[in-house]
């Protein structure tokens, strides 16, 4: 088979549908990542535009430009749609787009998910822009501080929008996040270690696992907000032992590490470019891996920092001060790295490199700042200042918008094929660098005379005017140096002057196959022995495209990759993605008239949006089932492997076991909440108790565990060819007694609406019935693959996921019970 | 996985112990513990043993992640381990230092 005609075959077995169709069906990775970033970009705007109105409105006192209503919203929105809507999209778009390429594979675990995720997040925003539209957006804060953002300060529906708006975005975050772990634990090029991953594919992974702790408590904390708002039940209302700290130990558990989330990628960036503009290799591979783990982990101890000034106790402001200034070290470790990495090598100033060193210049100056409101008297004087603002842009924008920029122009000619045609990058990167300076220098220095954030306006006996006035001018300054990057990049798009392979002279896989690349990356997958392939083998694009590497030669019209050992990089199993289908945007929208029935309450709508979905979800597993056995498979040189489904270890197992650790953080948050508001909150304990049983309390987790012991059992027996029926009727009979526990202890429990004691237990004793109904649609799911035929020791991997899964539910179902009967308990 | 392991180990056990200190210093303070245990405060001593444990436990790790028994055959592997080793026992150092240094409750 020649280059072409194997092009022609694999083409055909990957590619979109063609057109605009082609948008709603796609599971490609590529064309999901180029959508992510589009649709991230276009809320930037949106974004950038609200940033205008702000500034405007501030740029003299007494300004009458919007009241104070529209302020707020103006204000919330823009934080709101730069955190959620451009910043982490855009890594997931990135990430999306690149991993596949860099690792050297074909795309990312899980296809369908992807555009799931991508269509939440384009439902989820367009919910906050359609509120915007009709002047009822969210206005308490892009932090929602409650009491401000209860029914009793915020009536409207406007705090609705931000909560179940954002949930949604969040759903599309945490998919991306597990299948990112997936894909780069387990789908990259074989031969291709931990330690010769590219530096990009380890700071992708550290965001992903900080994305499935950090998002976690915010999805709880918004949980609980909107049921409180909807219902009444008094989480944060401190008459009924509610405590409105509880949302904002829940709002920044997520919210510092959100910070990180938003940086890490951005440096991978940075250590990514910066070596191919210095034409050198990275310094401190190793350090900055170390360093990178030990920022994830730090920055989850950090978040009291931003409750300095709510009356905690001396000693717990000491601990998280300290903490603050610790996080500095590992991002001081990648900068020395960055640093010997340009003397080792002969930095070119091309446009990314400017970029990098926008970036340099701003983001020190931020995380010096950073440094100070870390220490608990300065942050008691700036707090709430416009210190703070010009603080949080410095690391923000330096520290995210700039390499994304850099970024960008490094791998435009890779989506596009082309060559910059003008020379109107360079002079937008010094409009955006001066203006940028210009606004956010400014804002400091107003912060420290005492202004505000978040105000609508200031009167001239302030002495704020000529300075707001600066800062405003500088802003606009900025915005046109935005606007300029957008008209070269569209211009860049337009002009057709094509480009040879590989324009920068990188050595990461990335570069080793088409501009504009092919639907399926690699016509044949590299063996990877070394962090720069592409460098130590010029000759390797060719190679592939010859179909010298793995699965060179298509069959049927299977799109085929590899699984490979996650720290060995040796091939383990062979997989066959699905093709494209509508089911994810079909799913996802089913999943947006569950949402859409809980924020207009009109609540019959929520129960056909869950039915909708499992159905869907029932109907998404099932389409990958087969009768047949498919046997052991040749995949080229010389290596024979099994299906996927032939292994416990599928790649539907790794995917449950990251929702899982979300999952677990979640329930874990659930937990510390309910501890909270025990020691914290005034009126604890409460009067009304839960009146324990020991019989139910027994039975449940007998029950639980027993569900789990069966579908052990079920798995083993599958895989030694016997009867499996048996079995999973025992854990589908527990699965339903356990749920029978958790009903009865929602039936038994004192009114929610009363105390936060009675809501809380209310929400525990629901997230064990959930997972009751999961078992049992898991389990029935098995049932009818049995029935069925669809089942054999060689496609048996569903029952190790369902079985994982009643682990899980053995252990979080135990707690919920013991808790709650415990918690009847008066010593 | 087990290589993962040995990477988040001991970070992952600095985040439980800070947690677990922050969590025991809340629970000191929320339910007013006084009293006293050889002339000194109970609530001194509670703290400056967890502190302790803490820092032990994270030592206790380093030296694990040296020994040849649980090390990987990664020489990669091993040099991020041991690093966040000592980010771990850094990290318990000085983050939980003010159980020693500062007033608890007020
Ligand atoms: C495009 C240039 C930008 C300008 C001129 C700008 C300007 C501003 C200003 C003036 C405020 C303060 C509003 C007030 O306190 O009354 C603000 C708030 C904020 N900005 Fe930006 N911003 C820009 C970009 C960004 C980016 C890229 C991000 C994040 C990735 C961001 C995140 C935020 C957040 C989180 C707030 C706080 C909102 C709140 O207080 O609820 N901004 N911005
Ligand atoms: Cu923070």
């Amino acid at each position: 088979m020649n280059v072409v005609t194997r092009h022609r075959r694999l083409d055909a077995i990957w590619a979109s549908e063609r057109g605009f169709r082609g948008w709603f069906s796609t599971v490609n990775h590529t064309d999901l990542g180029r959508m992510f970033l589009v649709t991230s970009f276009f809320f930037f705007i949106i974004g950038g535009i609200l940033a205008m109105l702000i500034r405007a409105q501030l740029a003299t006192p007494d300004s009458a430009f919007a009241g104070p209503d529209i302020y707020n919203q103006i204000f919330t929105m823009h934080g709101t749609i730069m955190m959620f809507l451009f910043a982490i999209p855009a890594f997931e778009g990135l990430a999306i787009y690149l991993l596949p390429k860099i690792l050297g594979t074909r795309d990312l675990a899980f296809p369908r998910l992807t555009a799931y995720g991508y269509w939440c997040y384009v439902f989820g925003g367009s919910m906050l822009l359609v509120a915007m539209l009709l002047g009822i957006a969210p206005d308490s804060g892009w932090f929602m501080y409650t009491p401000l953002s209860n029914a009793i300060y915020s009536p409207g529906i406007n705090t609705d929008f931000w909560l179940i708006g954002i949930t949604f975005v969040e759903i599309s975050a945490i998919a991306a996040a597990a299948e990112i772990c997936v894909s780069i634990l387990k789908f990259r090029a074989p031969g291709m270690t931990l330690a010769k991953m590219p530096i990009f594919a380890w700071y992708a992974l550290v965001t992903a696992l900080m994305i499935l702790t950090g998002f976690p408590p915010l999805i709880l904390g918004s949980i609980l907000l909107e049921v409180e708002r909807a219902f009444g039940f008094p989480f944060f209302q401190v008459e009924l032992g509610g405590d409105s700290l509880l949302w904002q130990h829940l709002f920044w558990l997520f919210g510092h590490p959100e910070v990180y989330i938003i940086f890490l990628p951005a440096a991978g960036i940075v250590s990514t470019v910066l070596p191919v503009m210095c034409r050198t290799t990275l310094i401190g591979y190793g350090w900055i891996v170390a360093a990178i783990v030990a920022l994830a982990f730090l920055s989850f101890g950090l978040w009291v920092h931003h409750m300095f000034t709510t009356g905690i106790p001396h000693m717990g402001l000491a601990f998280f001060s300290a903490a603050s200034t610790l996080v500095a070290v590992p991002t001081a470790v990648q900068l020395f790295a960055w640093i010997g990495t340009m003397w080792k090598g002969r930095p070119e100033l091309h446009l990314p490199m400017l970029h990098i060193m926008g970036f340099f210049a701003t983001f020190v100056i931020g995380g010096l700042t950073g440094v100070m409101v870390a220490m608990v008297p300065f942050n008691w004087q700036v707090h709430d200042t416009a210190f703070i603002t010009a603080h949080l842009h410095y690391v923000l924008f330096g520290g995210f918008v700039f390499p994304v920029f850099a970024g960008i122009y490094y791998w435009l000619p890779h989506v596009s094929g082309r060559k910059r045609f003008f020379r109107l990058g360079e002079f937008a990167f010094w409009l955006i660098f001066v203006g940028f300076h210009v606004t956010f220098f400014a804002m400091h220095w107003v912060g420290l005379l005492g202004q505000r954030r978040r105000i609508d306006t200031y009167t001239p006996e302030d002495g704020w005017t000529l300075i707001n006035l600066i800062s405003s001018v500088g802003s606009f300054v900025l915005s046109i140096g935005i606007a300029m990057v957008l008209l070269d990049v569209i211009l860049h798009v337009l002009s057709s002057r094509k480009i040879r392979r590989n324009p920068w002279q990188a050595g990461t896989l990335d570069w080793a196959m088409m501009t504009p690349p092919p639907s399926y990356n690699f016509a044949s997958l590299p063996h990877v022995d070394s962090r720069h392939p592409l460098a130590d083998n010029p000759a390797l694009p060719v190679r592939l495209a010859q179909g010298h590497g793995y699965l060179g030669t298509p069959r049927a019209d299977w799109r085929e990759t590899l699984m490979v050992d996650a720290a060995t990089g040796r091939p383990e199993a062979h997989v066959i993605y699905p093709a494209n289908t509508r089911l994810p945007i079909l799913m996802s929208a089913v999943t947006g008239i569950f949402f859409l029935g809980l924020l207009l309450k009109t609540y019959w709508m929520v129960p056909i949006g869950m039915v909708g979905v499992a159905g869907l979800a029932l109907r998404w597993v099932w389409m990958l089932g087969r009768r047949d056995d498919l046997g052991a498979q040749h995949v080229g040189q010389g290596v024979i492997l099994p299906h996927a489904s032939a292994t416990d270890r599928s790649p539907g197992w790794w995917g449950s076991l990251f929702l899982m650790f979300a999952n677990a953080t979640l329930f874990g948050c659930l937990l510390f909440g309910f501890a909270f508001l025990w020691t914290v909150a005034p009126g604890w304990p409460p009067l009304v108790r839960f009146e324990p049983s020991f019989i139910e309390l027994g039975v449940g987790v007998a029950a639980a565990l027993g569900t789990a012991l069966a579908l052990r059992v079920a798995m083993a027996a599958v895989r030694n060819a016997r009867a499996t029926l048996p079995a999973l009727g025992i854990a589908l009979t527990g699965a339903v007694v356990f749920g029978a526990c958790c009903a009865v202890m929602l039936w038994r429990a004192p009114p929610p609406v009363d105390h936060a004691y009675a809501a809380t237990l209310f929400v525990l004793g629901s997230y064990g019935l959930f997972h009751a109904v999961l078992i049992v649609l898991m389990t029935g799911h098995l049932i009818a693959r049995v029935w069925q035929g669809y089942t054999s020791p060689a496609r048996r991997s569903e029952f190790a996921v369902v079985s994982l899964w009643g682990d899980y539910v053995a252990v979080i179902g135990s707690l919920v019970l013991l808790v709650g009967h415990l918690s009847g308990l008066s010593l | 996985m087990k290589d993962l392991v040995r990477i988040l180990i001991a970070p992952l056990v600095w985040l439980a112990a800070f947690s677990a200190v922050y969590g025991l210093h809340g629970v000191i303070c929320g339910f007013a513990v006084d009293g006293t245990v050889f002339g000194l405060s109970l609530a001194r001593v509670l703290l400056v043993t967890a502190y302790v444990l803490a820092i032990l436990v994270q030592v206790v790790l380093l030296w694990a992640l040296y020994q040849d028994r649980f090390s990987s055959a990664s020489v990669f592997v091993n040099f991020v381990g041991r690093a966040s080793g000592w980010v771990g026992v850094i990290a318990a150092v000085w983050t939980m230092l003010p159980a020693v240094l500062t007033t608890y409750c007020g």
